[in-house]
């Protein structure tokens, strides 16, 4: 395996797909420690993890945190809402106060899109994308990516369909990036107004009929769908949007039979996916909590023992 | 007391000479060969003499944000940058909205700075959209146009009843535009970039639907409006048409729109320091406001100097406030990205920075070296590089995206009313 160079894992736009074929052999890994008897490697011994989330949070942060843990860091959470920080606490202070901790890695969830770069700035630690704004959620889309190449064997030439609110969607973003990397075709299928302005010229195919979309499909991702977003015009009604991108029963006749149906929850039933759809959908999105565990840990360990400049040099 | 410039090229926008120019008190009063004894001479040989550079366009953040510019700090940075004569916008705190502001603060400029500050009036009582300003008080305290800059009169009426309102006292509105809830939650260009980061975007109808707005306004009422910081290819087209049909309409550009790309937002991983509005375009919308420069549809370059503390330009780009200072480069950036490239010549340059300026406020006797006019000069180095660096910002704030820039073109002396009120060091 070569030496992993990225300092932080920002997003999957600034991935190659050497380096998340590298997270995939060791999430690979990982995912075999958790049936051991003892669930713990010593890989980030004397480590200290700090989860810094600014946006709340539950199935992300526990994934995280369980992650660092395994790997014996000292795992450190912090909860800061966006409206203390509007309270004249900056985001740039609340770094720099956690920075005389010395911690080695920040894995951070924010509202604001693209922001860690200009934050990486003000630490000396490494830094993992955990969900910013509508930009990426990398992890996320990583175990996507391995749940599918386990299933799939590959990932080259799949028709990959993503249903939903593309335009706001973080998970939507690395995941089109991430399959594009390994040669996949990534189609979007949503309401026009959901769809990003000029999507088509990243090389996604755009769908507004579901049932158009539907039969091509290897894997179909579903997205939440935030219901406040009929509030400002995207669409009418949730009923409406039901009616037109819900995965039903009927719906489900049209796909292929071995179509992999992934959701990164949490799912609001009878919206994105009918509920008479939970028995058969249940296993893989409990594979993708799993997986999700062994990723995270990957991640964890790349950038915790990275060889750092100064290492290289001597 | 007598200033000799000796031995500069004079350039105006319609003529250059090579020659002397005698200026006793505030005025030129010889242009051409000066013999005969002077109190300071100023040696310009090889450097060219232009007329002081008009602003038309600044936020002086005074009254309200003086920890981010006051009158003084801003008139030295306009000095520094060549300009003599600047407006200011209203969008202040209280807001520039009544004859007692307007007179304080040409009051206020007139002792502590260096060079004429002109404020803009508010069109709107508190720049609330609602009602309107006394105008006749605002003209009468020293206004020349009413704005409410940082935001368009968003009702239609309102503007139609200001444009014909402000007719009686020959006073210029300048028009901010956008269409608010087009732009919504916006915060840079929408495009591709925009898609990709899953930043809010702005559609640029935004704008180029109020300038069809105002200017069918401004045709219907025979009425006069200058549109401030054109930046998309749709107004500028929009505008090439009114103005070939007739219509009263005059509009400026800034500097970051014919040099700056949203390109550069994401380049610069969208920290504040690149936060605008209207947003940075994209390569079309450059090359549609060089054009537009070229071609005379825009006719004049202001700064839109608009100064911010480096704690709000650090927020995120969601929350960060727009706009950059320019004051400082605004010549040189015309000459780099202009001049050098051959889209304008340098009397062009002068006529989108000086004359037009002085046109279109009415300021006579400014704008153009001419005998017998104010002595408002700028002698100016087009042949050193220099770079902008935050160490050397004679402006309070520092938010600019081109600290670091290599630029070429650079003030030595700026004279206002015979004075030199800034000397290179």
């Amino acid at each position: 395996m070569e030496a992993w160079q990225k300092k932080h894992i920002l997003g999957i736009k600034e991935l190659t797909r050497e380096e998340m074929e590298t997270v995939f052999r060791l999430a690979g890994a990982f995912k075999e420690l958790s049936h051991r008897q003892v669930k713990k490697a010593p890989a980030l011994r004397g480590k200290t993890i700090v989860n810094l989330f600014f946006e709340n949070s539950t199935r992300t942060k526990i994934s995280f945190e369980l992650a660092g843990k395994r790997l014996s860091a000292d795992v450190l959470n912090f909860s800061a809402s966006m409206s203390s920080l509007n309270k004249g606490e900056t985001i740039i202070d609340t770094i720099k106060n956690l920075e005389s901790y010395h911690p080695d890695i920040f894995v951070i969830r924010i509202g604001y899109s693209h922001i860690l770069p200009n934050l990486s700035r003000y630490t000396s630690a490494s830094i993992v994308n955990a969900g910013d704004g509508s930009n990426e959620h990398p992890t996320q889309a990583l175990l996507d990516m391995f749940t599918v190449h386990q299933a799939k064997g590959m990932l080259e030439g799949l028709h990959i369909l993503i249903v939903g609110d593309i335009m706001h969607s973080r998970v939507a973003r690395s995941n089109i990036f991430g399959f594009q990397r390994f040669g996949a075709q990534v189609s979007v299928c949503a309401p026009p107004t959901l769809i990003p302005y000029e999507f088509s010229q990243i090389g996604v195919k755009v769908y507004y009929d579901l049932d158009e979309a539907l039969p091509d499909a290897d894997v179909i991702i579903m997205l939440r769908i935030q219901k406040e977003r009929q509030v400002h015009s995207f669409f009418p009604s949730i009923r409406e949007y039901v009616e037109n991108f819900s995965l039903n029963a009927s719906r489900l006749n049209s796909i292929k039979k071995d179509c992999l149906i992934l959701h990164p929850g949490p799912i609001n039933w009878d919206v994105e996916i009918s509920s008479c759809l939970k028995e058969r959908l249940h296993p893989l999105i409990l594979k993708q909590v799993e997986n999700g565990l062994a990723i995270r840990m990957a991640v964890l360990y790349l950038v915790g023992t990275r060889k750092r400049e100064y290492e290289i040099s001597d | 007391m007598k200033l000799a410039i000796r031995n500069g090229r004079i350039v105006n926008h319609d003529a250059e000479i090579s020659g002397d120019i005698l200026i006793e008190d505030s005025r030129i009063i010889k242009i051409g060969k000066i013999n005969g004894p002077v109190d300071e001479e100023i040696d310009a040989a090889g450097k060219y003499v232009l007329p002081g550079l008009i602003d038309l366009h600044t936020h002086l953040r005074t009254p309200g944000r003086e920890d981010e510019e006051d009158l003084s700090s801003g008139s030295a940075a306009a000095a520094k940058g060549g300009f003599t004569t600047i407006f200011c916008m209203p969008n202040t705190d209280p807001a520039l909205d009544n004859e007692g502001l307007i007179r304080w603060v040409i009051e206020q400029s007139q002792q502590q700075g260096l060079i004429d500050i002109f404020p803009v009036g508010a069109i709107s009582k508190g720049r609330t959209g609602r009602e309107l300003t006394e105008f006749g008080s605002l003209k009468k305290a020293g206004c020349r146009a009413l704005s409410d800059d940082g935001d368009s009169v968003g009702i239609t009426s309102l503007l139609r009843r200001a444009l014909e309102y402000a007719k009686m006292f020959d006073l210029l509105l300048v028009s901010h535009c956008e269409d608010a809830a087009l732009s919504g939650p916006g915060v840079m260009r929408e495009g591709v970039i925009s898609s990709q980061y899953g930043m809010a975007g702005i559609c640029p109808l935004s704008e180029s639907l109020i300038v069809f707005r105002d200017i069918e306004l401004a045709r219907y009422l025979n009425a006069r409006i200058h549109l401030a910081h054109i930046s998309t290819r749709q107004s500028i087209d929009i505008i090439a048409r009114a103005k070939q049909e007739g219509v009263r309409v005059t509009c400026e550009t800034a500097p970051h729109y014919f040099s700056l790309t949203e390109g550069d937002v994401e380049r610069n991983n969208f920290h504040g320091n690149w936060k605008v509005n209207p947003p940075l375009g994209d390569a079309r919308d450059i090359e549609a406001v060089r054009q537009g420069l070229k071609t005379g549809v825009i006719d004049c370059i202001a700064t839109d100097h608009a100064p911010h503390s480096q704690e709000e330009k650090n927020l995120p780009f969601e929350e960060a406030p727009c706009g950059f200072i320019g004051l400082e480069w605004a010549f040189s950036l015309g000459y780099t990205h202009l001049v050098k490239k051959n889209i304008l010549t340098l009397p062009q340059l002068v006529e989108k920075m000086s004359f037009n300026p002085a046109r279109i406020m009415g300021l006579t006797g400014r704008g153009h070296i001419v005998e017998g006019s104010r002595a408002d000069l700028v002698v100016v180095d087009l042949e050193t590089s220099w770079r902008i660096a935050a160490e050397t910002i004679v402006s309070k704030s520092a938010n600019t995206p081109f600290l670091g820039e290599v630029v070429q073109g650079k003030a030595l002396y700026t004279i206002h009313q015979g004075k030199v009120v800034y000397r290179q060091t």
